[in-house]
Parts: C-alpha cells; sequence; structure tokens
C-alpha cells in the first residue's frame, strides 16, 4: 500500500487500530493532509447524498412487474392466457401431440381392462386409472398415474387433470363416475417422465383452462373432496 | 435480513439499494432502470445459485455489476462502428426521466460517467454504496490492493472534476 492509499484506507476507517493512529497523527500534524482530508470526505458526502435521492424514489411500474414475473406453469386462474393462441413452442408441442380422445372422441378403445371404458358414445376411466382418481392426492403421489389439478368446472362438477406413462388428460365427475373429458398422448420421447407444470401438453391446459370454474382445489379441499366421494 | 422472508421478498427489499448503484453506473436513468430490471430478472432466473446464508445483495450486486459489464462491451462495440458522440452533450441527460433526477443527481451521474469502468465500479460500490474494500474486491474478483489503488485514481478524478466546475 503507497502512501496516497493508506491515506484513503484510513479515511475509509479501513486500517488497523495502529495504523490508524498512526495516520491521524500525521494528517492532524499537516495542514495539507488535513486539508485533503476535508475535501474528499466533502466529495464522498455529495457524492453519496446525491445518489441517496434514488434511495427515496418510488420504485417505477416496470421494475415491480419484473418483480412479480407470470408463473412458468401456466396460470389457470387466467383463463384467457390459456386459451389465447399459444406461442411457437407450444405449436410445436401440439404438432407433436396425438390426440386419443377428445370430448367423446373419434377413437374409441376396446373394453379390455385398458385405463378407459366405453359406454355408449361415452368414455369414461376404467382399472388403475379410474383407481387412481377415486384415491391418488396431488400433494402426496403415491402411483403410476400422477395427479395434476383438481377442480370444479363451470357445471360444479369435480374435475382432475392426470399423467400416466404416455398420455395424459382430464376427468371429471358424472353419474358417480370420472367421464373423460380429453386423452393426449405424450410426445416422442417424453413418455415415463412427463411432467405437469411447464410440461403440462398444450391441449390439456387448454382444456383445463376453459373448463375450470373458480380456483384449483389446494392440499386440503383436495383431500376433503376425496373424503366426500368427489361430489 | 430476516432469512424466514422469502427470496421474492428479500430480493424486492433490495431494489431501492441495487437502483442506486445502476444509477452509479449508468449514463442516465433509463439505463439505469433497464440495468436494474435485467438483474431483477436475472436474480430471478438464477435463484438456485444462490445459497441462503450468504449474503444476498452481494449476490445480486455482482449479477448488476456483470450484466452491466456485458452491456458496457456491446455498447463499446457498437459504438466503435457508430460516428462518436459529442461528448458531454448526452451526458447525463435523461430522454425518458423515470425517476425526478434532481441536478444534483445529474451531475453526479455525468461525473461517474467521465471515470472508466473499472475505477467505477470500485467508487459506485466503496463511496456510493458503502461496501468496505475487502466485500468489493470478493464481488469483483478483485485484489483488494488493486481495488485500493483503483479507488484513489477515482476518488481523485472525481475532486478534480468538482473543481472544474
Amino acid at each position: 500500500m503507497n502512501d496516497d492509499e493508506k491515506f484513503f484506507a484510513w479515511l475509509d476507517g479501513e486500517l488497523a487500530p495502529a495504523e490508524a493512529a498512526a495516520m491521524e497523527a500525521r494528517v492532524a500534524a499537516d495542514p495539507r493532509l488535513s486539508a485533503m482530508a476535508a475535501e474528499h470526505r466533502g466529495m464522498q458526502s455529495r457524492l453519496s447524498g446525491a445518489f441517496d435521492s434514488v434511495l427515496e424514489a418510488p420504485v417505477p411500474d416496470n421494475l415491480q412487474a419484473a418483480l412479480r414475473p407470470p408463473a412458468e406453469v401456466i396460470d389457470f386462474n387466467t383463463k384467457k392466457r390459456a386459451r389465447s393462441i399459444p406461442s411457437l413452442p407450444q405449436w410445436a408441442a401440439i404438432a407433436a401431440t396425438l390426440a386419443l380422445g377428445f370430448f367423446g372422441g373419434t377413437m374409441v378403445p376396446r373394453n379390455d381392462g385398458g385405463p378407459v371404458a366405453v359406454q355408449g358414445d361415452t368414455l369414461y376411466a376404467a382399472s388403475a386409472l379410474n383407481h387412481a382418481l377415486d384415491t391418488e392426492l396431488a400433494s402426496a403421489p403415491t402411483g403410476a398415474v400422477r395427479i395434476g389439478l383438481t377442480y370444479r368446472d363451470q357445471t360444479g362438477e369435480i374435475c382432475r387433470s392426470f399423467t400416466q406413462a404416455t398420455s395424459s388428460g382430464l376427468a371429471c365427475r358424472s353419474g358417480g363416475r370420472w367421464k373423460l373429458k380429453g386423452l393426449f398422448a405424450a410426445p416422442e420421447g417424453q413418455s415415463g417422465d412427463y411432467r405437469m407444470a411447464a410440461g403440462m401438453d398444450p391441449n390439456l391446459a387448454a382444456l383445463v383452462g376453459s373448463t375450470m370454474a373458480g380456483e384449483p382445489f389446494d392440499a386440503a379441499q383436495e383431500r376433503a373432496a376425496k373424503e366426500t366421494g368427489w361430489r | 435480513m430476516d432469512r424466514s422472508q422469502s427470496f421474492d421478498d428479500q430480493l424486492a427489499a433490495l431494489v431501492p439499494r441495487l437502483r442506486r448503484f445502476a444509477h452509479a453506473l449508468s449514463r442516465n436513468g433509463a439505463d439505469a432502470d433497464d440495468l436494474t430490471q435485467a438483474a431483477i430478472e436475472r436474480a430471478l432466473r438464477s435463484q438456485e445459485q444462490w445459497q441462503p446464508g450468504t449474503r444476498l445483495d452481494s449476490w445480486c450486486y455482482r449479477i448488476m455489476r456483470n450484466l452491466w459489464i456485458d452491456t458496457a462491451r456491446a455498447n463499446a462495440r457498437k459504438s466503435a462502428r457508430e460516428a462518436p458522440e459529442e461528448e458531454g452533450l448526452s451526458v447525463g441527460e435523461d430522454p425518458r426521466p423515470r425517476i425526478e433526477a434532481s441536478v444534483d443527481l445529474q451531475r453526479v451521474m455525468a461525473a461517474m460517467t467521465r471515470l472508466p469502468d473499472e475505477q467505477r465500479e470500485v467508487v459506485a460500490l466503496i463511496l456510493v454504496e458503502g461496501f468496505g474494500y475487502r466485500e468489493a474486491s470478493e464481488m469483483l474478483g478483485l485484489p483488494i490492493g488493486t481495488v485500493s489503488s483503483r479507488l484513489v485514481r477515482g476518488r481523485t478524478a472525481l475532486l478534480a472534476m468538482e473543481g472544474e466546475r
């Protein structure tokens, strides 16, 4: 540390006590150094005082907004957003998505113990899927079928989105059963690790967004709904 | 800082100080708020990289400083291609005033802008933000002696500029 640096380190309170005392005595004995100390203290106080005015200024809207970024998960409380024109990556995902069945569907699976049962022109959840919709909680996943959101639709029925190995979908209560509103195949390469949240199938996201009334259930509401038989 | 506060709350509480630092680094208020916004966004995106128990403010200042360096480099390349601005004409003037920039603030921002970047960041951290030499040297990744000598040159230049008025 050269002499200048030592002087300023003293001015900034950065010297060890013994060194600081020595510099203090030197400055006191030297009018040139005393004047320099006063000049620099004045300059720093004007400098920091001027910049401190920023602290008192209200934080502008764009910075407030930056603190609350839109969640990466599609916000189902804002239905318009879910229904808006998907951005490019979403289009890519839609192109890669094969709709297996949608509002009754055009492809009708057989009743062979698979996850879907057909009655008339309506698809219902069956076997493992039906069991999962009856018993699984999003807050405590246990099986191969993962529950995403549970909510009431605009007719007041409880709906649940789900994800299984190679597909995801939405089922709503109807006459004591889980009626399938939509079932979508996972894009190639995503099966097995297909997750809710940011990776939710855009078709499913749109379907959820267009049917939800109010807000999705929290863990306590979900548990209560299970205990009362999803009514 | 209360550790039970959420990351978002702690970050929000830091915004006025980050804005002050941004004003000390930037040419004008609009650039300062752009820098602040970029730093907030970067901090939120990389919050997993922040280790709870360490100082969030130093971490955020480092983010802002790195963003500012990147922007300064990009601007330097840009202005090297374009006709140089007449010095002093645009300095400190804010075409889109986002805060009621006082005469004092404009004056100190103009003075800071005349410092070389490596002196400006040291002066901003120590004389404006009040960090110690060691904290500043850690944030900047510089030896403490380098911080100390740059600080001497920067503050001496600022005092000389005051004398010009």
